[in-house]
């Protein structure tokens, strides 16, 4: 079953002389369960992409389906809905609230849902204690390392058992050491089922996906299957 | 609910993890503007109210009886006196007579007869000096001399508006006599003269201390032909003066309104000094908002710099499916606090330092002892304007980035 599917994508920049045309009509399409990372140079429209397919930004033609609905014509507020019960993000910079603990941080999504507050507690620290950060849960992103806070982000996007987790190169700013571990993170939970969308632009983090898909020019020009 | 819930999670939380030092100086100018709001038009209204707590004290009292409409005199004085004293709320009482004399200092040593006499028109007031001095502490404003004694004849007090050495104070606007304690003055009432010994001169805040030359009743009646004992005056203190509509009405009830006319404190202040008040009150708010306008500015300007600073981490938080009411609450909340811990620290100061300070060190003004008015219904309503104001000042910058593009906002587009 298709999970995301966007026909003829296309996304422009600007006005008259100065638009940029950066998504120049893509076809992509998810099934249920895979692990597929969008590669590209910089500038080549992966991050552009992943936006599209994850309800952040409106392609400026074309259409995307996530889970079998049209979130094009969706008001602000359907979508703010939409994300919180369907999607999860990890960002580059973790994007990590730095006024609240990890644990609030996880709970956040899970109490806009309408989750009391033990029990939004209870499941971020299992969410915590699941990505290898047990007994961190009061710590600030400031007193953790990049590592961790990026494991904390993916603690957030899981919380909530979203459908497609987004990763926007979730290792680039980490090191080595940590960002093997946050990859080694993500494929876990792919093998637990879950559907990842990851953009990264280093072949060594692609070793969990199932699918690769190389863009160039705001086109795809290549996929290959493992 | 939800986003009530979470914007207060982020709000607190927000307050909690700021700069102490920060959050201190946003309090202070909260405070400030708080007690600006309160004490500017409190010390406005309270030059007034002391001027009328001051003639309260030392010249009305709580009640004032005086004769009615169509006559000249309190009726059956001495009766109604009596009847008084029957009242357990009365503190003290003076009977008072007043009418019109001259009088003339000087007058022994005057060579050229067909020079200037030393006169002035003045109102004499005939009391029982004890009475009186338990009614309004009239000995406290002696300021040359001696107070009057009971017993004891010949002998007058006068009102410093009445003297030479004080015309330069009130502007010279009264006849005056130039007389010291212990110069010899005489009276002249109609026909009739006699002869007093000043014996102290007093000097008050109160124009109608000040305007006024007291002698003992009896030489008053003697002097003013004035056989009956039916006084022009009495005033009448109260245990508690608030108790003084209360008392006025058990008065009226027990047939003395039938003798004279009986006020209240209040009923008996002039229109003007009301209207003066309400005017003085309003030039208070009036510059006490341009205060709120500043700190609405201030705590505008601190969320909004906040806001901003946090631009990405709130659009992160809609991507993650918060709503945009949440994040709005939580600055709303931050605004809320500031103006709430303001305020209070403002009222603690107010009615813990101020007011008491102010009570027992008036502000000296030339015709009133200043104190601060701060009524607690006033300052809480001004209060409830100011913490709308600051939410208002708070919810702004927060929608105006809270409503960005979340792509724009976390790519940095503007």
């Amino acid at each position: 079953m298709k999970i995301i599917e966007a026909k003829n994508v296309h996304r422009k920049f600007g006005k008259g002389d100065l638009e940029v045309h950066v998504l120049r009509g893509i076809n992509f399409s998810a099934e249920q369960g895979d692990f597929v990372a969008i590669m590209g140079k910089s500038g080549a429209g992966k991050s552009t992409l992943m936006y599209q397919l994850s309800a952040l930004d409106d392609p400026t033609e074309g259409s995307i389906a996530i889970d079998g609905v049209d979130i094009i014509d969706m008001s602000e507020r359907e979508r703010t809905e939409f994300r919180l019960g369907t999607l999860g993000y990890v960002f580059q910079d973790y994007a990590l609230v730095p006024d609240l603990s990890a644990r609030e941080n996880i709970m956040m999504p899970m109490l806009m849902r309408g989750m009391n507050w033990a029990e939004a507690e209870k499941q971020a620290d299992t969410s915590l204690d699941d990505v290898g950060m047990h007994g961190k849960y009061n710590n600030l992103p400031a007193q953790l390392s990049g590592g961790e806070q990026q494991r904390v982000a993916v603690a957030r996007a899981i919380a909530g058992r979203p459908k497609i987790l987004f990763a926007d190169e979730p290792t680039a700013n980490l090191d080595t050491v940590s960002g093997n571990q946050v990859i080694d993170l993500l494929g876990e939970l792919n093998k637990e089922g879950q559907t990842i969308v990851m953009v990264t632009h280093e072949d060594e983090y692609t070793k969990y996906c199932n699918r690769i898909v190389q863009i160039e020019d705001g086109l795809i020009v290549a996929e290959r299957k493992k | 609910m939800r986003s009530i819930r979470i914007g207060l999670l982020l709000g607190l939380r927000q307050i909690q993890r700021a700069n102490h030092w920060t959050t201190m100086l946003i309090i202070f100018v909260m405070m400030f503007t708080f007690l600006n709001l309160i004490a500017v038009s409190g010390v406005l209204v309270g030059l007034i109210e002391g001027a009328e707590r001051a003639v309260r004290i030392n010249a009305l009292g709580d009640i004032i009886i005086s004769p009615l409409n169509d006559e000249d005199r309190v009726l059956e004085t001495e009766t109604f006196v009596r009847e008084l004293e029957s009242y357990p709320e009365i503190a003290a009482s003076s009977v008072r007579y007043t009418g019109s004399a001259v009088l003339e200092a000087n007058y022994k040593e005057r060579r050229d007869l067909s020079g200037e006499r030393d006169t002035a028109p003045v109102i004499v007031t005939g009391v029982d000096p004890e009475l009186e001095d338990s009614m309004t502490y009239l000995s406290d404003y002696v300021v040359k001399g001696e107070y009057l004694s009971t017993n004891e004849e010949g002998y007058i007090l006068i009102g410093a508006y009445y003297l030479k050495e004080y015309a330069e104070l009130f502007g010279d606007i009264f006849d005056t006599v130039d007389a010291q304690p212990g110069d010899t003055v005489r009276m002249t009432v109609g026909n009739v003269s006699k002869e007093f010994i000043v014996k102290g001169i007093i000097q008050s805040k109160v124009d109608q201390v000040n305007l006024a030359a007291y002698i003992p009743e009896r030489e008053f009646r003697r002097v003013f032909g004035r056989l009956d004992r039916n006084a022009d005056q009495i005033v009448v203190r109260l245990n508690d003066p608030r108790e003084n509509v209360n008392v006025k009405s058990a008065m009226l009830a027990g047939g003395l309104g039938e003798f004279a006319k009986i006020m209240t404190f209040e009923e008996n202040l002039p229109k003007f000094l009301i209207d003066i008040k309400k005017t003085f009150n309003l030039l208070g708010t009036f510059i006490g908002s341009i205060g709120i306008v500043v700190a609405s500015i201030t705590i505008f300007i601190i969320i909004f710099i906040n806001a901003l600073s946090r631009r990405r981490h709130i659009v992160i938080l809609k991507a993650i499916g918060i709503e945009r009411n949440a994040i709005e609450i939580a600055y709303v909340i931050q605004a809320a606090f500031y103006a709430l811990a303001g305020s209070l620290f403002g009222a603690l100061f107010t009615y813990g330092f101020l007011i008491p300070y102010f009570e027992k060190n008036p502000i000296q003004f030339p015709f009133s002892d200043g104190i601060l008015v701060a009524d607690p219904e006033t300052t809480f309503y001004k209060f409830l304007v100011l913490f709308v104001i600051t939410l208002i000042a708070g919810f702004l910058p927060a929608w105006l980035i809270a409503r960005q593009n979340t792509l724009n906002s976390i790519l940095g587009r503007t």
